[in-house]
């Protein structure tokens, strides 16, 4: 029993980072309709920016502004080149084009940073906390993860829920028509969808790298449970997206704390199989109708 | 008027009907163009470099995978990711099942493998028949998410089960090479002993050697009948030593050390060797550093010659008859109705229903026939690498195979093979850039992907067509007609 405790313990902070990325994920499905596959490039090649900004001045704080920074310019830039021109003509060019940008930020990432792993220094001990003569899966950097974390949802929420912002936004994904004709500028509202979106993917690596290394390649494994987060939430809810990805990080730590950590991608695919089975359109998400 | 008009439509109607009822028009036209396509490739394949052999090879693995990519993404609109985890099944089935086979040489190819052959097949369409399953349930992001897993999940099952699947290792395969030689491959009767080889060995008749390697920058050649002739056994040790069936036979045997690998021999400038020197070393003797880092007998040196096989025109003409048997089914299924219903399905599921096909049982084919080519592509693969483990196939691979497809043309099976010579084409092309310019390792080894996934951004958004999608859509504005590029 104190085994599953600690399993789960464990588990949070890595959930949340999931839930990042999936949130991430979600932002841009709410904007643009469409599945940025190439999310967790865009957070590994923000990561490896951070990266050197906090090798060269040792400032954590620094370096996750700095990635925020240019979390959003990426996915803006990423919207203007590629999303914009594709999306309305060919949908499945536009899935193509997102792992386009995928292999294209991967290889370019290897080009400028190589391709051995690095370790990212945290900025707070990482080891387990010693409470009460035991010690616990929890480090104070953990802690820092769900801290930071919490601080990014209940903003992007009061965000979508209480700013005149975030209504035009919500209003120009449920019905852009609609929206346009109401005056609100929906152009502008897909660019801060993906900024935002952006940003979060970057917080989500900066806060990932810890706890293993960072190479161009070590980002994909997250990609899939992120994206098994998002779409059990239902892929345009910001609220199933935050608790499916922690959930999925509660499982994988359970996973890999019973059996082996190279058996999570397995559970993850056997989750996200069953539940496009028998509820392809996520526990919290709308059911879609189609005009013939 | 009108019912002169009424008349001449029906009889039209008719003679397309006829033209579908009687399809033996069109497959022997196809049977003939793939025929002849198979005759012209194994013409290439004996006379050429057989370091360029072993592009072929690839080449005809990557087009076996990519015609299912074809139906798949292209024709059907699926986005998969999961094909290179159809290959590893592919892959480790043949691995798993040649292993236990009776060895019986019967043109070329042994029974076991082609056994084997049809496990990996019938391994992929199981896989590919539970994936298209839940795949037809599924639309655009959702099934290129799922497929990802899959693409990252499959080599997490290697590791898995590591005693059957030898974990993150893979496993090594027992290459069922033709016992006969690739002379008794059926394929070879053009094969000229004298044209083969990579070296011209000029011996001294009196037994003294002189043996010299006239290595071009390209390809030497070796007469054979030379060789055979005027070589001295007793004093060439050191030749003889040289010039193994495996060095000529397989780089990839080769990994050890081995001084004079094919490869080396087959650019010569690469490493500097010119005729002279390695004269030079030969006519001293056994003693010196090319004979030392050799040791083989030479009983197998003259079998190797006696039989003129070479691996890699053997892995080439085997992954193109694999390929060209693929394309013919391929040819026949996307040219015929089967190809007009994934079309009718992926441009609008709910009017093909609504003229009685069946969207979910159209994706669900076209995903069990993909999986089929993939899994027999992996079959190849593997034998072509002697090896099969998670880390070739990767989402990498699945990657690459989305990657040619689109390059070459999404909808087309010519567009399938252009695709898989740029894969094959382009990481060479960038190597030796690279060598000529002397860039250093990190760029030249991220350059290729860096291209395909810049290429990918730029064809979907310029010429969503692909190569082939493109000219034709020119063709097609020469004549005043238009269409869409994925038609």
């Amino acid at each position: 029993m104190t085994n599953f405790i600690d399993y789960l313990l464990g588990g949070f902070s890595n959930g949340a980072v999931i839930a990042l990325m999936a949130l991430a994920l979600v932002l841009v499905w709410r904007s643009t309709r469409m599945v940025n596959f190439a999310q967790v490039g865009q957070a590994m090649f923000t990561t490896y920016i951070a990266l050197t900004v906090q090798q060269s001045t040792g400032n954590w704080v620094l370096a996750l502004v700095v990635a925020l920074l240019a979390g959003s310019i990426l996915g803006v830039v990423v919207f203007f080149l590629v999303i914009r021109p594709v999306k309305n003509s060919d949908t499945t060019g536009a899935i193509i084009a997102t792992f386009g940008v995928l292999i294209a930020l991967q290889a370019g990432a290897g080009m400028i940073w190589g391709g051995d792993p690095e370790g990212f220094v945290p900025p707070v001990d990482n080891a387990g906390l010693e409470i009460g003569g035991r010690i616990w899966p929890v480090s104070l950097y953990d802690l820092l993860v769900l801290a930071v974390t919490a601080v990014l949802v209940i903003g992007l929420t009061l965000l979508f829920t209480k700013t005149s912002l975030g209504l035009s936004m919500r209003a120009s994904a449920f019905n852009p028509e609609v929206a346009r004709l109401s005056g609100v500028r929906v152009n502008r509202m897909l660019i801060t969808g993906w900024a935002i979106a952006g940003a979060t993917g970057a917080i989500g690596g900066v806060l990932i790298a810890p706890f293993s290394t960072i190479s161009p390649n070590s980002f994909d494994i997250l990609l899939v449970f992120a994206f098994t987060a998002a779409v059990i939430g239902g892929l345009d809810s910001l609220i199933g997206a935050v608790t499916f990805g922690i959930g999925t990080g509660l499982v994988i730590s359970l996973v890999s704390g019973y059996s082996d950590s190279g058996n999570a991608p397995i559970v993850a695919l056997v989750l996200l199989a069953l539940n496009l089975l028998l509820k392809p359109d996520g526990v919290f998400g709308h059911h879609g109708s189609r005009s013939v | 008027m009108s019912k002169v008009e009424g008349v001449s439509k029906v009889e039209s109607v008719s003679k397309v009907k006829g033209l579908q009822t009687f399809p033996g028009n069109r497959i022997i036209w196809h049977a003939l163009i793939v025929g002849v396509v198979w005759l012209l490739l194994l013409l290439l394949n004996n006379n050429i470099d057989p370091l360029y052999s072993s592009y072929l090879a690839l080449i005809a693995m990557y087009a076996t995978a990519m015609f299912g990519m074809t139906i798949l993404v292209g024709l059907s609109g699926q986005v998969s990711l999961g094909n290179g985890a159809l290959m590893a099944v592919g892959g480790y089935v043949f691995a798993l099942t040649s292993m236990n086979w009776e060895t019986v040489p019967i043109f070329g190819w042994q029974w076991n493998a082609i056994w084997s052959m049809v496990f990996a097949g019938l391994g992929g369409v199981l896989v590919g028949g539970v994936v298209g399953g839940l795949a037809a349930r599924l639309k655009g992001p959702y099934l290129a998410g799922l497929t990802l897993g899959l693409a990252v999940g499959v080599p997490a099952i290697t590791n898995r089960f590591p005693e059957l699947l030898g974990g993150e290792n893979g496993l090594m395969l027992t290459v069922p090479y033709p016992d006969g030689g690739y002379a008794a491959a059926g394929a070879a009767a053009s094969l000229d002993p004298g044209a083969e080889g990579e070296l011209e060995s000029t011996t001294d008749p009196g037994g003294d050697q002189n043996g010299e390697l006239a290595t071009d920058d390209q390809f030497a050649e070796l007469d054979l009948s030379e060789f055979d002739q005027e070589t001295d056994p007793d004093a060439g040790l050191a030749t003889e030593d040289l010039l193994t069936e495996e060095d000529f036979g397989s780089g990839d045997q080769l990994a050890d050390g081995d001084l004079l690998t094919e490869e080396d021999f087959g650019s010569g400038d690469q490493l500097g060797l010119d005729g002279t020197d390695i004269g030079t070393d030969i006519g001293t003797d056994a003693g010196t550093d090319i004979g030392a880092d050799l040791n083989v007998d030479s009983d197998s040196l003259l079998d190797g010659f006696d039989s003129g096989f070479i691996i890699e025109r053997w892995q080439a003409s085997m992954a193109i008859a694999v390929a060209c048997i693929v394309a013919f089914a391929a040819l026949n299924l996307v040219r015929g109705r089967q190809g007009r219903v994934w079309k009718a399905v992926r441009d609008d599921p709910i009017a093909a229903a609504v003229v009685g096909i069946s969207p979910s049982g159209s994706k669900v084919s076209a995903f069990v026939v993909s999986s089929l080519f993939a899994a027999l592509a992996g079959a190849v693969f593997a034998q072509i690498l002697s090896f099969i483990g998670p880390g070739a196939f990767g989402l990498g691979l699945s990657l690459s195979l989305l990657v040619g497809i689109v390059l070459g043309g999404r909808a087309s099976l010519l567009g399938a093979i252009l695709g898989a010579i740029l894969l094959v084409w382009l990481p060479e092309l960038v190597d030796g850039l690279a060598g000529e310019r002397g860039w250093p390792e990190q760029i030249t080894n991220n350059a290729p992907n860096l291209l395909y996934g810049l290429l990918v951004v730029a064809v979907v958004l310029a010429a969503p067509g692909g190569v082939t999608g493109t000219i034709r859509s020119w063709v097609d504005k020469a004549r005043g007609k238009a269409r869409s590029p994925l038609s």
